[in-house]
């Protein structure tokens, strides 16, 4: 094995380690941001919102919308794409979950729901964006490279990157330190109670779904101008498994493991490229999935699963 | 002098006809089809992978039906019914069955895509009904397929990627002789994988050589191609070959000039479509592939069909939109079955008679198109030119080289 490492490392000059470990840094940080909003609803509401990859498609595509056809500047179509993303999950709420959740209907059926609704976006998003892909016009966001030796760096994924740890450290703090942290910790550890205690129960949870689909629609946008390519289908076909596999790798529930395991499954996609060979690379979030819930059920960071088993 | 003034009107007006009427040469007696119907079924990927595509496949098909039925086919108009088959296999062949078993489709043309042609057409070969592929180019699509019944009711007027792929590279060696070459493919989609194996044929008939770790494979809905184009760039080669659908060969590009690779690129006829052009920009410029289509062709029958196409369709900004090679396929997918409708003497009361008569009939269609003049191979494959065009880095196309095929 060491001698296989060692014949893999010297094959190449320690620059194209160098990149490759970059170019997994940045592949991570959209698995990361995707995954944040993911794992934020299933902390709160036990459910998995399936909805949430088109939810991130939307953002791209309104911004793109917007930004050619109605010609605002990038900067006002992608905060009005993220505002509407996060209306959407508040709607998601009022027309997708509460009702079943008023019924007392099992999780099964908001999971259900949350790919009716998924199907829906993506069909309405076919029949008036198109099934094309398209990409945003270039210069709208910055662009090109920063060199360190022969290392390439590109801006605008450096400034993902530095947007992904600053929403960590913010919805941290929002979680653990702020009143309506405080509300959606409670409901998050039983929603009962937090009622009891006089939280409103629905509208934090609707509050919770729109800073979620909010999230999204901002990783959907950065996904977008990262990799030139915004078509309905950029959700489901491209990050929505390996969103779920880091979710569940970071801990169901924990922001924190999910940025973690986020770039934890960005490195090791570059690392079995550059070891194995590119025929095997797609495997890896599954194949890290499955360890995962072998050697660690609960996750990196699944102190709550932990907490409730 | 007379003689000689008489025959320079003669061709003229020859010409003429030639592209009002798409002409027969065939030479079938014409029925009389007066009131009639000639239904045809066509299953496009309108969504899903294939959606690059499928929206200029029915573009091209309902301004053909339009064309043709301004002075009709004996009498009889035509009608295709266009249905989204979501770039699913299954729900290809399930629409095709459906078309048949309403009992009125007289031919079917599709898929889309070459992956779904294989689950799509034993059930048209097995029901007896003709079907013809407008863009499928993947191996074994026509001739020797490998379906129990055969494939004598399947035809295809796309130009495989079998002669495209090896006209392309002979192309890029004449210009500038590479030695060596790195290949990107798709390796869970029919399309791709055949046009990999294709490349791979071609590019070692031409004497460029890949090196060691230099084919690279991925998954259609692979996101990032960072770390592969990190890898091919490591390997120093004089061009980069891709076989992959949709958005995946303009993603490559960017990434690759962002990396600082400037060698050519090639590519299968996933690049054949304007979207793919506009997507991958100025970073796609001179990407290179086998066509069997030009925008610019100077014949009259191709000038009338973009002329046509651009007075009928607009793009997202209102302007004329071109037609690509898509388009132009399944535009002469209805043009063949008018002209063998023409010559196949119907007689609308007995439809599998009917099939087996346009099936006949099909073999023996030639006529002017947009893709230059058409017959079908004894194999039911296509007899035509083959184009290497390029991508203009505006969006658009520019002819390279151009070479007679068969």
């Amino acid at each position: 094995m060491s001698r296989l490492l060692l014949a893999v490392v010297t094959a190449q000059p320690p620059s194209y380690y160098l990149q490759q470990l970059v170019n997994g840094i940045f592949s991570g940080s959209i698995y990361a941001l995707f995954a944040v909003g993911y794992t934020l609803v299933f902390g709160v509401l036990d459910i998995l919102n399936l909805a949430h990859s088109a939810v991130f498609t939307l953002g791209a595509v309104i911004a793109f919308v917007l930004l050619t056809h109605f010609g605002l500047p990038f900067w006002l179509a992608a905060l009005l794409a993220i505002v509407i993303c996060g209306a959407i999950g508040y709607g998601l709420d009022l027309v997708a979950f509460r009702p079943l959740r008023h019924r007392g209907a099992p999780h099964i059926s908001s999971l259900i729901t949350s790919i009716a609704i998924a199907l829906i976006f993506v069909s309405i998003t076919e029949n008036t964006f198109g099934a094309n892909s398209k990409r945003f016009p270039p210069g709208v966001a910055p662009s090109g490279e920063l060199h360190i030796g022969a290392i390439g760096i590109d801006r605008l994924e450096l400034f993902i990157l530095a947007l992904t740890l600053f929403l960590m450290v913010v919805l941290g703090y929002v979680i653990r330190s702020t009143r309506p942290g405080s509300a959606i910790r409670a409901v998050a550890e039983n929603p009962r109670a937090a009622f009891l205690m006089g939280i409103n129960v629905d509208r934090t949870i609707a509050f919770t779904l729109m800073i979620s689909s909010a999230l999204g629609g901002l990783a959907g946008i950065l996904y977008g101008l990262s990799q030139h390519d915004v078509s309905p289908y950029i959700g489901r076909d491209q990050v929505e498994l390996k969103g779920l596999a880091v979710i569940v790798v970071g801990g169901m529930g924990s922001i924190t493991g999910a940025v973690v395991a986020g770039y934890l499954l960005g490195l090791v996609e570059v690392l079995v490229l550059v070891t194995l060979g590119t025929n095997v690379r797609s495997g890896v979030a599954f194949a890290l999935l499955f360890l995962a819930l072998v050697l660690l059920p609960a996750g990196l960071f699944g102190e709550r699963a932990a907490r409730r088993t | 002098m007379l003689k000689v003034r008489r025959v320079s009107w003669i061709g003229p007006l020859a010409m003429l006809l030639v592209a009002c009427g798409g002409s027969s040469t065939s030479g079938g007696t014409s029925s009389n089809y007066s009131g009639k119907t000639i239904n045809l079924g066509a299953v496009v990927s309108l969504s899903g992978g294939g959606g690059v595509y499928g929206p200029q496949q029915k573009n091209g098909i309902e301004l053909a039906v339009e064309t043709i039925n301004k002075n009709g086919i004996n009498g009889a108009k035509i009608s295709v019914d266009v249905q989204d088959d979501r770039s699913d296999k299954q729900q290809s062949a399930q629409v095709v069955q459906t078309f048949i078993q309403t009992g009125k489709v007289f031919g079917i043309i599709g898929p889309t895509l070459s992956n779904s042609a294989v689950a799509a057409h034993p059930v048209a070969q097995n029901q007896r009904t003709p079907i013809v592929a407008a863009s499928t180019t993947g191996k074994h699509i026509v001739g020797d397929c490998p379906y129990p019944g055969g494939c004598t009711y399947i035809f295809r007027d796309s130009l495989g990627e079998a002669t495209a792929i090896p006209d392309n590279v002979k192309a890029a060696v004449t210009k500038s002789h590479p030695k060596s070459a790195v290949l990107f493919f798709a390796n869970d989609d029919k399309f791709s994988s055949d046009g990999a194996d294709i490349f791979k044929q071609a590019l070692a008939d031409n004497g460029i050589t890949i090196p060691d770790g230099g084919v690279l494979q991925f998954s259609k809905t692979e996101s990032d191609f960072k770390s592969y184009v990190t890898t091919a760039r490591s390997k120093n080669v004089d061009l980069w070959a891709i076989s992959s659908l949709g958005g995946i060969p303009a993603k490559i590009m960017i990434e690759a000039r962002n990396q600082g690779y400037t060698g050519p690129f090639l590519g299968g006829n996933g690049l054949n479509t304007y979207q793919v052009s506009q997507q991958a920009g100025q970073q796609g410029k001179g990407a290179q592939s086998g066509s069997a289509y030009f925008v610019g062709f100077n014949d009259p029958t191709n000038k009338s069909f973009v002329d046509a196409y651009k007075a009928k369709y607009k793009d997202d900004n209102g302007n004329p939109q071109l037609p690509d090679q898509i388009a132009a396929q399944a535009y002469t997918a209805v043009l063949i079955y008018a002209e063998a409708a023409r010559n196949a003497n119907l007689g609308f009361t007995d439809i599998a008679k009917d099939r087996d008569s346009l099936r006949s009939a099909l073999e023996k269609v030639n006529i002017a198109s947009p893709l230059g003049q058409f017959r079908f191979t004894s194999q039911h494959d296509v007899h035509q030119k083959v184009w290497i065009n390029a991508f203009d880095g505006k969006g658009g196309f520019v002819n390279l080289s151009s070479f007679e095929s068969n």
